[in-house]
């Protein structure tokens, strides 16, 4: 996809993106200590499997597992000196899981490292780390770059930034939560002022994911709706985690999740998708709901 | 207002300010007026960061702010501290051994509750993240620790806080075991057998001072 097919596109139709990857693959026996990149190398069917569940639900867009493959992030789970090999095959296994049909997004999730006073991150640094792996992506030959999990606003603009020299589309999603004056990330970054400067940062769509639960991002995404003059994306969670003795388990079921997900379309949000604890089934009732918004 | 009462709300004033300067300058006028350094830290510098944690709880404070009150919070009991003489008085309200479980590199939740730990008397071994059982162990042996708090920010590694729970009776330590983070429960907790849980930072100061005075 070029960047300038986005917008058409999403004046046509809604995008629906896949799910949450993490609670498919500690089902399919991913433990403590293991990094989900680490399994692209060491156990690709898992990944493929889970993308293809996820194709065949019907999602437009399947992530490619690089939320972590950027170079800070790989450095500290061991995986520095295959890097650009982790980028690389998570996108093959996407694209083989998928077909042509289906559009792969590299993914881009925060480094882990933090800007002063907190940490000894800078600007330079962290955009340079990032337009490593948008390079090896690119050439991989995904279709977009989508931007994750944002909760610093500085951070997802070198994201943002370095993933703008590759011709794609640019998804950026930040994650909030609500505090008693509205809503916050982590470091005190508000939403409108926030995707607006992801936007003139050079993002083609801004939005939203994790943290919230769908209901609360139905808010989100009115909020943004008002102050915010680009497309919205929306992933919000399947609830929220809990841990039980059987493991964790997610509260939101499949209907709710779309009930809400609708809302945020009625909203405004024209790319929609799941984060954490939604899985194949969510992403499949999605579909069908908005095909048949499509069809009224 | 007297003159003491007006350099202690200067103290709280300046952890809130986040300004390590003035907080550090504030103690060094306490020590040569005499002031005990004690009562500054409990009614001023003490004070500044529990306000500090409360309005971080009550979303007026973020991430940044609670950590430069932290440092200037800091910067005073590095002044303070050499002058803290006598056997009890310098004696901490409790060790603490604090970490984020194997296999987890979420570092902000716990380095939180460290500070917040430290700030309000505890002495605080911080392991970092990514800690193996054993060095947890270790180091809880080492310090002859009273707490031992891990934190776990993935669904997928909090399995190992209660690898640590049996670990630490194992090694038949007496010390008691919080945990803590995203996906971390009460029920979760007293699932695997840890003394503690708290949601939130000053929480976990509130959980950790109960269980110092708990038998």
């Amino acid at each position: 996809m070029r960047r300038e097919d986005l917008a058409p596109l999403l004046a046509s139709r809604i995008l629906l993106l896949d799910g949450g990857m993490g609670s498919l693959l500690i089902a399919d026996g991913l433990t403590a200590g293991q990094a989900p990149e680490w399994w692209v190398l060491e156990h690709p069917d898992r990944i493929f499997r889970a993308h293809r569940a996820y194709a065949e639900a019907g999602a437009d867009v399947i992530h490619a597992v690089t939320f972590g493959a950027n170079g800070p992030k790989l450095e500290a789970v061991g995986l520095s000196d295959r890097g650009d090999e982790v980028n690389r095959r998570a996108v093959e296994l996407a694209r083989e899981a998928a077909g042509d049909d289906t559009w792969i997004a590299g993914d881009l999730g925060p480094t882990g490292k933090f800007f002063p006073p907190m940490g000894d991150a800078s600007e330079e640094r962290l955009e340079e780390a990032y337009r490593h792996q948008v390079g090896v992506l690119s050439e991989a030959g995904v279709d977009l770059i989508s931007i994750e999990t944002m909760y610093d606003v500085r951070e997802a603009i070198a994201a943002v930034r370095a993933a703008r020299e590759a011709d794609l589309p640019v998804l950026a999603s930040m994650t909030f939560e609500r505090r008693r004056r509205g809503f916050f990330t982590l470091v005190g970054d508000r939403v409108g002022p926030s995707l607006r400067a992801l936007g003139e940062a050079g993002a083609d769509a801004v939005g939203f994911n994790c943290s919230v639960e769908s209901e609360p991002m139905v808010d989100l995404v009115r909020e943004a709706a008002a102050e915010v003059p680009l497309p919205l994306v929306a992933q919000p969670n399947a609830g929220q985690p809990r841990a039980t003795a059987d493991g964790v388990v997610y509260d939101a079921d499949a209907p709710t999740f779309v009930a809400d997900l609708i809302r945020m379309v009625e909203a405004g949000a024209r790319i929609v998708g799941g984060c954490c604890g939604t899985e194949p089934s969510f992403i499949l009732a999605a579909r069908n709901a908005l095909d048949s918004l499509d069809a009224a | 207002m007297t003159e003491q009462a007006e350099l202690f709300d200067s103290m709280c004033q300046a952890v809130l300010d986040g300004d390590e300067a003035t907080a550090a300058e504030l103690a060094q006028r306490a020590l040569d007026g005499g002031v005990s350094p004690l009562q500054a830290i409990d009614a001023g510098y003490v004070k500044g960061i529990r306000e500090a944690g409360e309005l971080w709880e009550e979303g007026e404070f973020f991430l940044p702010e609670l950590v430069t009150a932290a440092q200037a919070m800091k910067a005073a009991m590095d002044v303070l501290q050499p002058a803290l003489g006598g056997a009890d008085a310098g004696k901490p309200v409790g060790k603490v051994v604090i970490g984020t479980v194997q296999g987890d590199i979420h570092d902000i939740g716990k380095t939180l509750v460290g500070t917040l730990l430290s700030a309000n008397g505890f002495e605080v071994r911080d392991e970092g993240a990514d800690v193996p059982v054993e060095q947890f162990v270790a180091a809880a042996t080492e310090m002859g620790a009273d707490l031992v708090c891990a934190s776990a920010l993935l669904t997928t590694t909090m399995t190992v806080q209660r690898a640590l729970v049996e670990a630490l009776g194992e090694a038949g330590l007496d010390c008691r075991v919080m945990v803590g983070g995203a996906p971390v429960t009460a029920g979760w907790a007293e699932e695997i057998g840890a003394a503690g849980f708290a949601d939130s930072a000053v929480g976990a100061v509130e959980r950790a001072r109960r269980l110092m005075d708990a038998p």
